[in-house]
């Protein structure tokens, strides 16, 4: 479904991504770990339309994507911070992007309290977004992204500022709402663990350079993502216990 | 207690000047020692009601003067600081934006008359907002500079991402996140034109009769009645203004 190819990007004499490329069928999430700095909000923002490539091609389901502005691709950038407009309601919020393609009145209210139910917001509709917790925020987030039928999610580390247990709780509801709307998604993290969670097609990012696995153990492999060693280092920990 | 206390006294300084220009306005030969006037008369506020009033004229000045100001200082400065903060050079044109304050605005309006009489705007009211904007403009813009963050552009980005035009992103996401310190700078960009007396006295060649420059000219001639009434008329558009924009300027911390 999503086809990118030999993507190059400079800021000045830095180069911030060299020659990626990746296959992302529709329905999988490819989870992109790597340290910051290492071009991945770049990446994002270039299959966003938010910066453009140096060199390199960006197709989704066929169609050529660099000659569409941000609002035409159907492509929704989630930051790590929800970033709700805080002179919108919750419910509004949602409503947002529905309200920009001028849907009808009682379509909107049908789909955003749907949405709301399934997010387990409905009580907080009418609050504002400094009334919410966190996690309520970035589930809204979610919620406005979701009510657009996105093509294609890009997530930057979209839980990075939560604490462990809302984070753990946010990564359950994204596989949740991952298999009830069938999404496609390209989910960035520094953590190995989320990765792994969240993710069914695997990557790693390093100075620019992508490198794609075939499957999770080969992900698991390689020394890059650390993972063996931490795996290592939890078995320690079990046998001073025992 | 403290604190009502506190606002007590604070009321009573805000309203001082009030209460003194009003006895002003209506004492009739009022002198030292008397610490009242022996007499009142509605002489100088009957002015106001006639049909030819240069004070109520003034006020309609002043009012259209600063509000013209106010408002293409604002809706400039916030295209202006949008410009200063994605430049590549932001930090030089933020220190140009305090040159117009290096100087007094009496000097700055006597270098800047040369090129407004060339424009032949000289003695008119465009030369007087031409030349209020030379200090407005860079104060709104140094005001409005702190809107444009890293977080203002990404609200931008995610509104595009969403569906948004550039221009529906910024009417329907950037400007009601700006709203709040817009307002702000529309109050502060009229103050500034509406006391303004240096600059709009030198611009105009005293041809354009706004209220502060009726106040001197009416203090020059001793006459303390329709000084008073005009100074009146100076201090309560902004006590007004000051009144409607209390809850931004006294919000509570979110």
């Amino acid at each position: 479904m999503l086809e990118v190819s030999a993507l190059a990007k400079s800021f000045g004499s830095q180069s911030v991504l060299r020659d990626v490329s990746l296959t992302l069928p529709a329905g999988e999430v490819l989870a992109v770990l790597g340290r910051s700095g290492g071009g991945k909000t770049t990446l994002l923002k270039i299959i966003a339309g938010l910066e453009a490539p140096d060199a390199g091609t960006l197709h989704l389901a066929g169609h050529d994507l660099r000659p569409l502005p941000p609002n035409q691709r159907q492509l929704v950038y989630l930051y790590q911070e929800p970033l709700l407009f805080p002179h919108l309601t919750v419910f509004e919020n949602i409503a947002f992007g529905l309200r920009i393609r001028k849907v009808a009145n009682g379509k909107i209210t049908q789909q955003v309290n749907q949405l709301l139910d399934e997010l387990d917001l409905r009580e907080h509709a009418q609050k504002a977004p400094h009334q919410l917790s966190g996690g309520q925020r970035q589930r809204v987030s979610f919620g406005r992204a979701l009510i657009i039928r996105p093509r294609l999610l890009l997530l930057d580390e979209p839980f990075g500022n939560l604490d462990a247990q809302t984070r753990a709780d946010m990564q359950q509801l994204f596989l949740r709402v991952r298999q009830q709307h069938q999404m496609t998604a390209i989910f960035v993290t520094h953590d190995s663990r989320e990765a792994l969670t969240v993710g069914s097609r695997f990557a790693y990012l390093e100075q620019g350079q992508l490198t794609t696995f075939a499957s999770k153990a080969d992900f698991v492999r390689d020394a890059r993502t650390n993972i063996q060693q931490e795996v290592r280092f939890w078995e320690s920990i079990s046998r001073t216990e025992n | 207690m403290h604190s009502r206390l506190l606002i007590g006294l604070l009321m009573l300084l805000f309203g001082l000047p009030f209460g003194l220009l009003g006895l002003l306005a209506l004492a009739q030969g009022w002198h030292f020692p008397q610490a009242l006037p022996p007499a009142y008369s509605l002489a100088a506020l009957r002015t106001l009601g006639a049909a030819d009033s240069e004070l109520l004229a003034g006020l309609g000045r002043s009012l259209l003067l600063a509000g013209t100001v106010a408002l293409l200082a604002t809706a400039g400065g916030f295209g202006v600081a949008r410009a200063v903060a994605r430049s590549r050079w932001s930090r030089q044109w933020e220190a140009a934006s305090y040159l117009p304050y290096a100087l007094p605005p009496v000097l700055l309006a006597t270098l800047v008359q040369p090129f407004i009489i060339r424009l032949q705007l000289s003695g008119s009211g465009g030369g007087v907002v031409l030349g209020l904007l030379l200090v407005a403009l860079p104060f709104a813009t140094l005001l409005l500079r702190s809107f444009w963050s890293v977080q203002a552009r990404e609200y931008e980005q995610l509104a595009r991402t969403l569906g948004c035009s550039a221009r529906q992103a910024f009417g329907r996401v950037l400007l009601p996140l700006a709203w709040p310190l817009l307002r702000t700078t529309l109050f502060q960009t009229f103050l500034l034109a509406w006391f303004d007396f240096g600059l709009t006295n030198v611009l105009s060649v005293g041809k354009v009769r706004t209220l502060t420059v009726q106040v001197f000219s009416y203090v020059g001639e001793a006459n303390t009645a329709l000084a008073a009434v005009a100074s009146l008329l100076l201090v309560l558009p902004p006590a007004l203004l000051l009144g409607l924009n209390r809850t931004a300027l006294w919000r509570r911390p979110g």
